[in-house]
């Protein structure tokens, strides 16, 4: 009896131990290991910091030739030292991975299409889909291309292969009590960093920037609704705005476009679902302002990319010290160097430089084997990768994806197509090799404006707008990318895979680019607008360009004089809504105000009184915004058709439509009986929106419907976990300066003024250093970033120049 | 009394394991100290000892940090508070001590 008593115990608490050493999956939710989690020794406690956490003094690292200093300043920004670029980039990596490991690793496995090894397949395969679609977009093929090119290159290969050492020596002194937060929640350990990763996390930007395309909806567009149509709803060039470079009748170099115009297939209709895009208001400024406009006489560099916002933030802010280098900025954690920033003598900064950089090209197969496509009068041999993907909890999943002499075939009957009979290659410019680390290398060193016209000719993917500034007192803007040439009309339309000479031949040369420095106007500027003035004599298209910032930006820096950074400040949060200045006046007139209700009679006082500002408190702003959002798809309803994908026409040019045709037959609603034209769809969604307001204000309890409330923005974590994420109250929106929507923004607010007596770089991040949810510094800058302030950042010359506003210091030293 | 002194060795024993164990060692604890230190309530003894033990030590990280990271822990879990966060803690810590306890003085009487 006694034995058996003691039997049973045992057994419990084994058990016991066992079930809460180990991770569960109940009803799809996992469960972290509840024992080793929420053990105060070990668990998830240990990653919460104390108040006045300081890092260690001094680390010893076996793969330094020298000591290293960092100094991390009061906003926990390292300031790193090193006597050579090996070290440099190798603490770099260290001290990188020491604040953002977990985010690091994870963002590449979400660019390789790895994250459901991690998350497990998801609900409704949520994760293993989107995984799908990574592998199938050809990430990782890209990837490896870059690499490749990256074996040319000493200098930048060097600096990938010494930031992974340094990543990995920080992985290799984790244990569990270390490990950072979420590798505790999610039960899981990291791997070893590798250049590939780093390759990865580039092509994951270009994804967000350069992967849209429009070609699969222009064809579903021109067979559905004919050429006057299709130039009618989405024209290449909107009659709106500034170009970023007007240099009329200066473009004075010959152009050879190859003759062969490749007209668009055979018309067909195109039943695919197409992966999600990326935000189309993703976008971004950026400016710079001579010194015969500013206070100081020098001038002054600002840019704020706008990205989707997350915890941890996107951005790292670093300062790289070597000799030949002294570089301060923001850097994307996963790869070497500084993005955005200054050199002592330089700066620059960095937006979207949108051009159409997809083609898909009809494949015609032998037969169902797909074993062979025709390409050029000749069977070719298809490639057939097999994709495994090692799914948490579940069996591997394995998926082929076919590979073309024009890339991958990413839908087909297996994914997101039923259609077995047509099938579309993938032809996207970040899948060639390239070399944008070398790019950024010689940025990171750049003394003057030849130093960096000569880094940014090795930056193909995704293409930039680039604007500079010097301490001697230059000023530019280069359009920068390797842009294919296109003849008139080419990749707008999907095109013919049999005939090799329908793709890319050529590319625009380097010197060819859109660029301008000193212009007579006294600054340089870009906001995701058209280009260039039309005389420029290549064909541009892409998918959308900004229509409205870009004019408010060049309004006010027209106006301005005696610039101080202040101005600069006061205009990256500037909320002026001219995109209503534009469309309110006209949508009112259109009203017929007799069958009013009073929650629509009150609305109309608000909005006919409304200043245009997107601030905060408006009331205004939100009923416009609500006004706007019903209008859209009520008015492009023709665009949701069943299994045909179709794309609406941009908001300037849907706005321009309303005035000009309002009789266009696509503003009919088809749901209803009776012809609409825009007044009665303008009236409708004026109807709907109000009702809509009206719930929104009784839902929350609300008399008003203040902007920032109605908006109600949001950073989430980057695994998507509710409680992790923060609510913030903002004002601005997409198709203004403050470009913050819902979850987009700007991901980085910089201005420098590059005085002769030193650069000055102020900043601010939605977030903090730190990447660990328990850490102080995990998102101290969001309060200041939400209220629009800037921190002025230390920029050093030597690690003992940071006075008190060090932190703390940590000497890197070299393992004897 | 020898619950007393039972309970405090538990609680000291398994913290100093638990310096450089992993959490599992609070078993190993309550075992060694339930078979030596048998008292008239192993099973208590074991389970005050840890949840104590644990209490006080995620009590004392919390309230030195300004992070909200515990509340946040908590809300994952769908706890409204992280008071239940911490009662939750004591008691998975509790149950392993107290059955690792109860184990050793089961062990003693054979």
């Amino acid at each position: 009896m006694r034995v058996f008593k003691f039997i049973i115990s045992l057994i419990l608490t084994l058990g016991l131990i066992y079930i809460l050493d180990n991770r569960w999956v109940i009803k799809e939710t996992p469960i972290p290991p509840l024992g080793k989690f929420l053990d105060p020794f070990n668990g998830f406690w240990r990653n919460i910091e104390p108040v006045n956490f300081k890092g260690p003094d001094a680390l010893n690292l076996d793969g330094l030739q020298e000591n290293v200093t960092v100094v991390f300043d009061s906003l926990a920004i390292p300031h790193i030292f090193a006597n050579n670029n090996l070290d440099l980039y190798y603490a770099q990596g260290y001290i990188t991975a020491r604040h953002r490991l977990w985010q690091m690793e994870f963002q590449t496995h979400a660019a390789a299409g790895r994250v459901s090894e991690i998350t497990g397949a998801g609900k409704n395969e949520l994760f293993l889909q989107y995984d799908r679609g990574q592998r199938r977009l050809g990430m990782v093929f890209g990837a490896r291309h870059a690499l490749e090119a990256l074996s040319n290159n000493q200098d930048a290969l060097i600096m990938i292969e010494k930031y992974t050492e340094g990543i990995n020596a920080y992985i290799q002194s984790l244990d569990y009590k270390t490990l950072p937060f979420e590798y505790k929640l999610l039960d899981y350990q990291p791997e070893a960093w590798t250049p590939l990763k780093c390759a990865l996390l580039l092509k994951n930007m270009a994804q967000t920037l350069s992967i849209g395309d429009k070609d699969i909806e222009m064809t579903n567009a021109l067979k559905l609704f004919g050429w006057e149509m299709v130039d009618l709803l989405y024209p290449d060039r909107e009659p709106v705005g500034d170009p970023i470079v007007e240099n009329p009748g200066g473009w004075k170099f010959r152009i050879n476009i190859p003759d062969s115009l490749p007209m668009a297939l055979p018309e067909e209709l195109i039943h695919i679902k197409r992966l999600p895009p990326s935000d189309p208001t993703t976008g971004s400024n950026n400016w710079a302002v001579s010194g015969n406009k500013t206070a100081t006489g020098s001038p002054i560099l600002c840019g704020d990319p706008h990205l989707n916002l997350n915890l941890p933030s996107i951005w790292y802010a670093i300062q790289l010290n070597a000799p030949g280098i002294n570089a301060l900025g923001v850097s994307l954690p996963g790869d070497p160097g500084i993005i955005i920033g200054c050199t002592d003598s330089i700066a620059w900064s960095l937006t979207n430089a949108q051009r159409d950089l997809v083609d898909w090209f009809k494949i015609s197969f032998q037969d169902d084997t797909r074993n062979k496509y025709l390409l050029d009068n000749q069977w070719v041999d298809t490639e057939k990768v097999i994709e495994v993907f090692n799914v948490r909890d579940k069996p591997v999943f394995r998926d082929t994806v076919l590979y073309t002499h024009w890339g991958p075939i990413p839908y087909d009957e297996n994914y997101r197509s039923d259609d077995n009979r047509k099938h579309y290659a993938f032809r996207w410019l970040s899948h060639d090799a390239s070399n944008e680390f070398f790019a950024f290398y010689k940025l990171n060193r750049a003394q003057d404006h030849a130093g960096y016209m000569e880094a940014l000719d090795y930056f193909d993917s995704p293409p930039n707008n680039f604007v500079f500034a010097s301490m001697s007192g230059d000023i530019a803007m280069r359009v920068q990318g390797k842009y294919p040439i296109r003849r008139s009309k080419e990749g707008k339309f999907v095109l013919d895979g049999s005939k090799s000479t329908n793709g890319w031949t050529a590319f625009i040369p380097n010197e060819q680019n859109v660029m301008e420095k000193n212009p007579s106007r006294g600054f340089v500027s870009s906001a995701n607008q058209y280009p260039v003035d039309a005389t420029y004599p290549y064909y541009i298209t892409a998918t959308s360009f900004e229509a409205y910032r870009n004019r408010r930006i060049n309004n006010v820096l027209n106006g301005l004089t005696q610039i101080q950074p202040e101005d600069m400040m006061k205009l990256q949060n500037d909320n002026y809504n001219l995109k209503a200045e534009e469309s309110l006046p006209f949508f009112l007139s259109q009203l017929d105000s007799t069958t009013f209700t009073i929650a629509e009679k009150n609305a109309y006082q608000i909005l006919s009184t409304w200043d245009y500002f997107n601030n905060k408190d408006s009331e205004g702003a939100s009923y416009y915004e609500a006004w706007w959002d019903n209008l859209m798809p009520l008015l492009w309803d023709e665009m949701e058709k069943e299994g045909v994908t179709l794309r609406r026409p941009t908001t300037y040019n849907t706005i321009k439509l309303l005035r000009e045709k309002p009789n266009l037959t696509f503003f009919d609603i088809q749901s209803t009986p009776e012809k609409e034209t825009a007044r009665e769809v303008i009236q409708k969604a004026f109807s709907a929106s109000t009702t809509e307001m009206e719930t929104w204000k009784e839902e929350h309890s609300n008399a008003s419907a203040a902007w920032a409330e109605y908006k109600d923005s949001y950073i989430g974590h980057l695994m998507r976990l509710e409680p992790l994420g923060i609510h913030i109250k903002t004002g601005g929106n997409h198709d203004i300066v403050n470009a913050h929507a819902r979850t987009h923004g700007p991901s980085w607010r910089m201005v420098v003024s590059l005085e002769k007596s030193g650069i000055k770089m102020w900043g601010v991040y939605p977030g903090g250093q730190s990447g660990n949810p328990g850490s102080t510094y995990y998102s101290n800058m969001l309060d200041p970033w939400v209220n629009g302030k800037y921190f002025p950042l230390l920029f050093l010359h030597h690690p003992e120049d940071a006075g008190n506003r060090v932190l703390y210091t940590t000497h890197l030293n070299r393992q004897k | 009394m020898k619950f007393v002194i039972q309970f405090v060795a538990i609680l000291f024993s398994s913290h100093l394991l638990a310096l450089f164990m992993p959490w599992y060692c609070i078993a190993f604890a309550a075992f060694v100290m339930g078979y030596l230190l048998k008292s008239n309530a192993n099973f208590l003894a074991g389970f005050f000892a840890i949840a104590a033990l644990w209490m006080f030590n995620a009590w004392l990280i919390d309230s030195d940090s300004s992070s909200d990271l515990a509340e946040r822990v908590a809300n994952l879990f769908a706890l409204k508070h992280k008071t239940l966060l911490f009662l939750i803690m004591a008691a998975v810590g509790g149950l392993v001590g107290g059955f690792a306890a109860l184990t050793g003085s089961l062990l003693r009487k054979l």
